[in-house]
């Protein structure tokens, strides 16, 4: 499904992030990014959602070359993987539920569609009490739910995870891994980046391991 | 059809629910708008009506025909009929020579010169006054009679109307002038609120590109948003000029009154109205558009 040939990223005026990357992710495979901080975790999982573009090699998903695909064609790209991000990018101005609710909108569901599918994201990642609260009342924990919320929600193949237990306490991170679990279990193809190996180690999966972007074996 | 309908009616009340959100600004741009594209149209309007004036003036403007000296009895009523079969002149008038020579004696210091004349000098004269002012009109009489054998010379007092007519092309081409300026102002007002809309929805700008938003997809509420604010301040112009010359027309009404003539002004009709409001919400989408665009290509996620 995920396909690096010799990938190479350099941001401007830096080092490289990434060196000579070749790796393979196959469909519905669980697959841990682990690496110290800096080690080019991110920068990978940006490549496969072409939100940065490789300095060289090339980045295919479903056979798609996404490093070279026009910027036109990103968005419906993107539409295929669920994001879920470190800094969460909830937006406060309106409602849990609105939030779950935009991603169906940009791909264009019909109102009655939407908020189902929204509602039974929410109970997924058991947040439907608190779909009206403003995400900023909600807990770290909650709010990182309310994230995969917002990226399962519209049955995305593929799911890209940074740092998804970064700042939670072990109940909640362990929480967490279940839920992906779970969506493993259907189908869902995972790569899932984090820094923290203890929690890595206790789930049975393939672990790539970055060290200043040089991929390890 | 149906679900394109609701779409664009969401879209307007969103937008309308963004305006109220911040009715201070909302309400100095759609001001800022309306004066900017009130100027040319109010000019607009009283130059029309200057031009309607024009085209009423009592004094009409005249053609002096002079038959040659030889011309006969017969050619003179030769010449009567086909004045009156023409259906271009609003009058015309015969001054025989000799009540010409009259008229010319009786002005002071003209009296000796013609005591002395043994010979009428002067030739059987029409004076014509055509049915409408414009100098095309008034040339093509002229050149009519000018082709008859027995008349010497045609003199066509067309100068005022020529003179009047160019003023009134010059103000035309003003208003226009003036019309692209402040046209290129709106723009700017409206790529400028858009600016403010776009730096208080960033996040949600970059939040949605990220999960798949196209451009397009982006771009629309703020299109919208300044096509509605286009619209509003179209309308505010309107007012203005329709509250402008009504409190104009009662002075000149008065003034008119004095040459004892009825004038009144038009205001603005329903066409260059719609016009108004059309270009208002057009420049005003151009404006967003520049802006979101140039924004989009600026935060790109590359
Ligand atoms: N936008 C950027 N511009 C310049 N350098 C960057 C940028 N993003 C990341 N880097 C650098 O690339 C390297 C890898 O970063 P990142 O992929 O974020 O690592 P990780 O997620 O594993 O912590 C780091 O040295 C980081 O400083
Ligand atoms: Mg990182």
């Amino acid at each position: 499904m995920i396909r690096f040939d010799s990938v190479t990223k350099r941001y401007p005026g830096g080092h490289d992030a990434l060196q000579n990357l070749n790796l393979e992710i196959a469909e519905g495979e669980m697959v841990f990014l682990a690496g110290h901080s800096g080690a080019g975790k991110s920068t990978l999982l940006k490549l496969i959602a072409a939100i940065e573009r490789p300095t060289s090699g090339s980045v295919l998903v479903n056979n798609q070359n996404v490093g070279k695909m026009r910027r036109g064609a990103v968005p419906y790209l993107r539409r295929n993987i669920g994001l879920i991000f470190q800094d969460h990018k909830l937006l406060f101005d309106r409602s849990v539920i609105q939030n779950v609710l935009l991603p169906l909108q940009i791909a264009g569901f019909s109102r009655h569609d939407a908020a189902s599918r929204a509602r039974a994201a929410l109970d997924k990642v058991g947040l439907l009490k608190r779909e009206k609260a403003n995400p900023i009342t909600l807990s770290g924990g909650e709010q990182q739910r309310l994230c995969i919320a917002r990226a399962v929600v519209s049955r995305p193949a593929l799911l890209l995870a940074d740092e998804p237990t970064g700042n939670l306490d072990a109940q909640y991170a362990r929480d967490i891994m279940d839920m992906f679990k779970a969506f493993n279990q259907v189908g869902v193809t995972l790569v899932i980046a984090s820094h923290d190996e203890d929690a890595i180690r206790t789930y049975a999966g393939r672990v790539l391991h970055l060290d200043h972007g040089v991929l390890q074996s | 059809m149906k679900t394109w309908l609701s779409h664009h009616r969401q879209a307007i009340v969103a937008t309308l629910a963004r305006m109220a959100q911040t009715p201070f600004a909302t309400v100095f741009a759609v001001i800022a708008i309306g004066v900017a594209l009130s100027l040319p149209a109010v000019l607009y309007v009283l130059l029309n009506n200057a031009a309607r004036l024009a085209g009423t003036l009592p004094a009409q403007p005249e053609i002096s025909v002079y038959m040659r000296m030889d011309a006969t009895n017969a050619q003179i009523n030769d010449l009567r009929q086909r004045l009156k079969a023409r259906t271009d002149l609003a009058d015309f008038r015969f001054v025989p020579r000799d009540t010409a020579l009259v008229e010319l004696s009786k002005q002071a210091g003209v009296a000796d010169i013609s005591a002395g004349l043994t010979q009428n000098p002067l030739p059987d004269a029409w004076v014509l006054t055509p049915r409408k002012a414009q100098p095309e009109n008034i040339t093509r009489i002229a050149t009519a009679l000018q082709a008859l054998p027995y008349i010497d010379t045609v003199k066509q007092d067309s100068q005022w109307a020529q003179r009047l007519n160019a003023l009134l092309d010059l103000g035309h081409d003003f208003v226009m002038l003036l019309a692209v300026l402040l046209g290129a102002a709106l723009v700017a007002v409206s790529g400028n609120t858009i600016r403010l809309q776009i730096l208080t929805r960033r996040a949600e700008i970059e939040v949605s590109q990220l999960i798949g938003a196209t451009h397009r997809y982006i771009r629309r509420p703020f299109l919208y948003f300044g096509v509605l604010q286009g619209l509003f301040g179209g309308l505010a112009a309107w007012l203005v000029v329709a509250v402008s010359i009504d409190l104009l027309d009662r002075p000149v009404a008065e003034l008119s009154a004095l040459y004892h003539a009825n004038f009144h002004l038009q205001s603005l009709g329903l066409i260059p109205g719609l016009t108004l409001l059309l270009s208002a919400m057009l420049l005003g989408g151009f404006g967003a558009y520049l802006t979101v665009t140039r924004t989009l290509f600026q935060t790109d996620a590359h």
